[in-house]
């Protein structure tokens, strides 16, 4: 697997999770805070799921009489099964199973099973958008930046140019790397803010002509 | 139709004795420096309706008026000899730059100071890198481009563009429709008649008064710094603020919007609402800088 992206890395995150920790995979997830933060997450749930599994918890009984009751409202279970009260000792689940009428068992089942898998999903997808909120800015300006950076560290011929003007180029091309930076940790920190990405490429836009601009006069950017 | 002439700076009140001395030791002194024009020059060229006049310049002030005669006249004065002032006309338009000698030019030689006068329906494209432009009066379309020089306008009208990277821009009774944008300069637009503002500075401050005509657009924003609006009770006005990491400041009773707001409400401090009609169109965005919309005194 090559994982340069965070889609790359998305698409193999379950291997990942499950231990299989490519040498691609593992320099962006490294280099990536969203990517990591991700699989933070994940371990999370991953771990409340095993405990829960583990626990098997007995019910209080005032729980189990409250859930009887209602059942019984609801006709899902009958006097029949009050007189035979649940072993429970066998899992506090067992009885009541064992009363409920296969298709209320399998509705109710379904209906936890979707509120669990809601309740689980909302903050995963919040993380994987986010993650390809921050991948689709990042495409967008990793190789403008790269340019932009190359443009600056080339060597120009210096000119005998004006000092004032030669400070106030300097000054300014400052000034945005400082913008850029200051955008750049906004847009990572939320990565779906629009305004930020927004500053972001306007800020790049601006780099990339104060460099023509010096690059025009031949002013040595460095 | 160019009617150029040379007017040397110093005056000469001499009596004709002296004259005839004089005279000719000025012209042997001329013809043996090379005839070097003298450094201040004026120069006169005939225009018809809507002219065209472009100044390229990289250091000086430039200062341009509105007039009511069909002709540009330039003044120019060099700072030295090592730099060259060309004035041309091709048609309606007149082109003027300023240029060195040689290769070798110091900075503080490179540098000539105009004063223009132009008939009030002239089109300007101006670049100044560093220096000072004032225009005054005019009322055609505008671009001024800049580096470090800060650009004042007054009485302006048209479509005015102001382009600079750490220049300040002040438009004072401005009119028309002016996009202005900067690194770090400050924006102070006072007075204003426009119907349309863009104007964008990243660390510079910005201040606005003036009218919010009907169906006026005014979009001023920075990334950092203050952007100062100061409003009437007449005016009529949509207002969208955000200041994505700083205030926002309101003196003016709004109305809330029934609608769903902007996206960017939910990040940041954000104000929206209708002062009366809600006839013009107000968008103040920043980063992390103050947004002050306060009543006008």
């Amino acid at each position: 697997m090559v994982a340069t992206t965070c889609k790359d890395f998305l698409n193999h995150v379950e291997a990942w999770i499950g231990g299989e920790h490519h040498p691609d995979a593992n320099a962006h997830f490294r280099n990536c805070p969203a990517c990591r933060s991700l699989v933070e997450d994940l371990n999370a749930i991953r771990s409340e799921a095993r405990s829960w599994t583990a626990e098997e918890a007995e019910p209080s009984p005032r729980v189990w009489n409250s859930l009887r009751l209602q059942l019984e409202q609801d006709g899902l279970i009958h006097e029949a099964a009050k007189t035979e009260p649940a072993p429970v000792t066998t899992g506090w689940l067992s009885g009541w199973f064992r009363a409920l009428p296969r298709p209320a068992l399998a509705g109710a089942y379904l209906a936890v099973l979707i509120a669990a898998a809601f309740a689980l999903s909302r903050p995963i997808d919040r993380r994987i958008n986010e993650a390809r909120w921050l991948e689709g800015t990042q495409v967008f300006t990793f190789p403008l930046s790269a340019q932009l950076d190359t443009e600056q560290n080339a060597a120009y011929s210096l000119r005998n140019s004006d000092p004032a003007v030669t400070a106030s180029l300097h000054q300014n091309l400052a000034i945005v790397d400082n913008y850029i930076t200051l955008c750049e940790k906004s847009v990572r920190e939320e990565p779906q803010n629009e305004m930020a990405r927004d500053y972001l490429y306007e800020a790049y836009q601006q780099k990339a002509d104060l460099l023509a601009q010096m690059t025009e006069r031949g002013e040595a950017i460095q | 139709m160019n009617t150029s002439d040379f007017v040397p700076d110093q005056m000469w009140n001499g009596n004709w004795k002296a004259m005839g001395l004089i005279v000719p030791s000025l012209l042997l002194c001329s013809i043996a420096a090379g005839a070097t024009p003298p450094r201040r020059q004026e120069q006169h060229f005939k225009v018809e309706a809507h002219p065209v006049v472009t100044i390229h310049n990289p250091n000086g002030m430039i200062t341009v008026k509105a007039w009511t005669k069909s002709e540009v006249m330039i003044i120019s004065n060099r700072a030295s000899d090592d730099v060259e002032v060309d004035a041309e006309q091709m048609g309606n338009r007149v082109d003027v730059s300023t240029h060195a000698n040689s290769d070798n030019v110091s900075p503080e030689n490179m540098r000539a100071d105009y004063q223009i006068n132009v008939p009030e329906d002239a089109e300007l494209q101006i670049h100044n890198d560093s220096g000072e432009v004032n225009v005054t009066n005019v009322l055609g379309d505008m671009n001024v481009e800049t580096v470090a020089a800060g650009v004042d306008l007054e009485d302006a009208a048209g479509y005015l563009t102001v382009k600079t990277v750490g220049g300040s821009f002040q438009c004072l009774r401005c009119a028309g429709r002016i996009e202005a944008s900067s690194i770090s300069g400050n924006f102070r637009l006072w007075d204003l008649h426009s119907y349309h503002v863009h104007a964008q500075t990243s660390t510079g401050n910005i201040l606005f008064s003036g009218e919010f005509l009907p169906n006026g657009l005014y979009h001023l924003k920075n990334y950092s710094g203050v952007i100062e609006v100061r409003f009437s009770p007449g005016d009529s006005f949509d207002l969208s603020a955000t200041s994505l990491k700083g205030k926002v400041n309101n003196e003016a009773s709004l109305t809330p919007k029934a609608h769903q707001q902007h996206f960017y409400s939910k990040f940041g401090n954000s104000l929206f609402g209708t002062f009366n009609a809600g006839r013009a169109k107000v968008e103040l965005t920043s980063f992390d800088g103050t947004i002050n919309i306060l009543k006008r005194d």
